[in-house]
């Protein structure tokens, strides 16, 4: 049986407003609704640093089932927009790809490990490398795009990011998935530590 | 009630579709000409800064259930088209825009923590944001257009966005499993973590503050 067309309208509604950016009139900034969603929605994905330390995040959390399953992608993008806020006030935070580079190695190691610290330890990691994500790239905002829309795309892509992990972790029930998301880990260790080469190179 | 009230949502939906389907069909034709109603309809949805909050704020009221919500989203349509009166033409402060963005942070926080607040302090969220919202859509009336039609499309247009988010949380929260409940808090989430992003664009989202 089809949602009562009710439940559809509102979808429908906004969808033909989001087609006409001509009436909106003195919102946030104005530029590019669509454009600006775009950009901030493949911000996160293009860098692959980035991606395994999200994706990192999400397995991470399945291990650890829950409560941290769900704390964990409530608390990531609140804690990452404070590192967006630090960003855009001109905080300086010195190592931010450093930073980065590291969250991929730490959280890589403590999947393949299946590490499983107490929640608020967990929580406080996380949270510490989600402050470097979003210092990264939370305040570049492209000169024609809508601040609005581009924050939306960015946090919905990140959190995909969190949901692409989560789901694969789904697999820690069967004994050759619990292997398989350990490999995987120990992959995204590896990249973490191509990405900190450089920098330890002093390139 | 709550059978009786997805009723009536349906049949207003229906009607509404009805009504404005021939209109959506047009949405080239230029907004003055597309009349007041209309307008006031499309202005908000044309803003993902007064969809999202309004969206969040339905999602805010379902997780107090049907019963207890409706009343905070009224208060919340009642505060936003009296704003919309109020609002003189063509004016809009520097500091409503943020305040706004603010109501991201403000209620999508809320939804991300579902903490069971004194439903007062619920009513007074939604007459504060309502009215901040109003004056913002209020002060965007074009001119030559009725106040009072525009208002009135206002404030179906938030109607329709924060009943949405009521009836489905409420839907999710009667499931059994408890990941959907989970997902409107994440949901809140995402929100809280767009308007504090803005926040944090300060000149650069406000035009130069």
């Amino acid at each position: 049986m089809n949602p009562p067309l009710s439940s559809q309208y509102p979808r429908f509604a906004t969808l033909i407003g989001l087609l006409m950016p001509a009436l909106a009139l003195a919102h946030v900034g104005q530029g590019d609704l669509s454009g600006g969603f775009v950009a901030g929605f493949e911000h996160p994905i293009l860098g692959l640093d980035h991606v395994v330390a999200m994706v990192a995040v999400g397995l991470w959390g399945a291990q650890l089932g829950p409560p941290a399953i769900w704390v964990l992608p409530v608390t990531f993008p609140l804690v990452m927009a404070f590192g967006g806020l630090l960003g855009g006030l001109g905080v300086e935070l010195p190592g931010v790809e450093i930073g980065i580079a590291t969250s991929a190695v730490v959280l890589g190691a403590m999947v393949t490990l299946a590490m499983r610290p107490p929640l608020w330890v967990a929580g406080v990691l996380v949270g510490l490398f989600a402050i470097f994500h979003g210092y990264a790239h939370g305040a570049e905002l492209p000169e024609s795009a809508n601040p609005l829309t581009y924050a939306l795309g960015f946090v919905v892509a990140t959190g995909s990011l969190h949901l692409v992990g989560i789901t694969l972790g789904l697999a820690n029930r069967w004994s050759w998935g619990t292997r398989s998301l350990q490999a995987g880990g120990a992959l995204i260790a590896v990249c973490g530590v191509y990405f900190l080469l450089p920098h330890l190179l002093g390139a | 009630m709550g059978a009786g009230l997805r009723t009536l949502a349906t049949r207003a939906g229906v009607a509404l579709g009805l009504t404005f389907g021939a209109d959506a069909a047009w949405a080239h034709v230029a907004s003055a000409q597309a009349g007041a109603f209309y307008a006031g309809l499309l202005h908000p949805l044309t803003a993902p800064e007064h969809v999202l909050p309004m969206l969040a704020l339905g999602l805010l009221a379902g997780q107090r259930g049907l019963h207890e919500g409706q009343g905070v989203l009224l208060a919340f349509i009642l505060a936003l088209t009296i704003g919309a009166g109020l609002a003189p033409s063509g004016v809009t402060p520097r500091w409503i825009s943020p305040l706004n963005v603010g109501s991201l942070v403000v209620i999508g926080g809320l939804v991300a923590a579902s903490w069971r607040l004194p439903i007062g302090l619920l009513y007074a969220l939604a007459l504060g944001f309502g009215a901040t919202h109003g004056h913002a859509n209020g002060a965007a009336l074009p001119s030559g257009l009725s106040p009072a039609i525009f208002a009135l499309g206002l404030a179906t247009a938030a109607s329709l966005t924060t009943g949405y988010g009521l009836v489905v949380t409420d839907a999710l929260s009667r499931l059994k499993p408890a990941w959907p409940r989970v997902a409107v808090r994440v949901a809140g989430s995402w929100v809280a973590a767009v308007g504090i992003l803005v926040l944090g664009m300060g000149g650069k989202a406000f035009g130069g503050l």
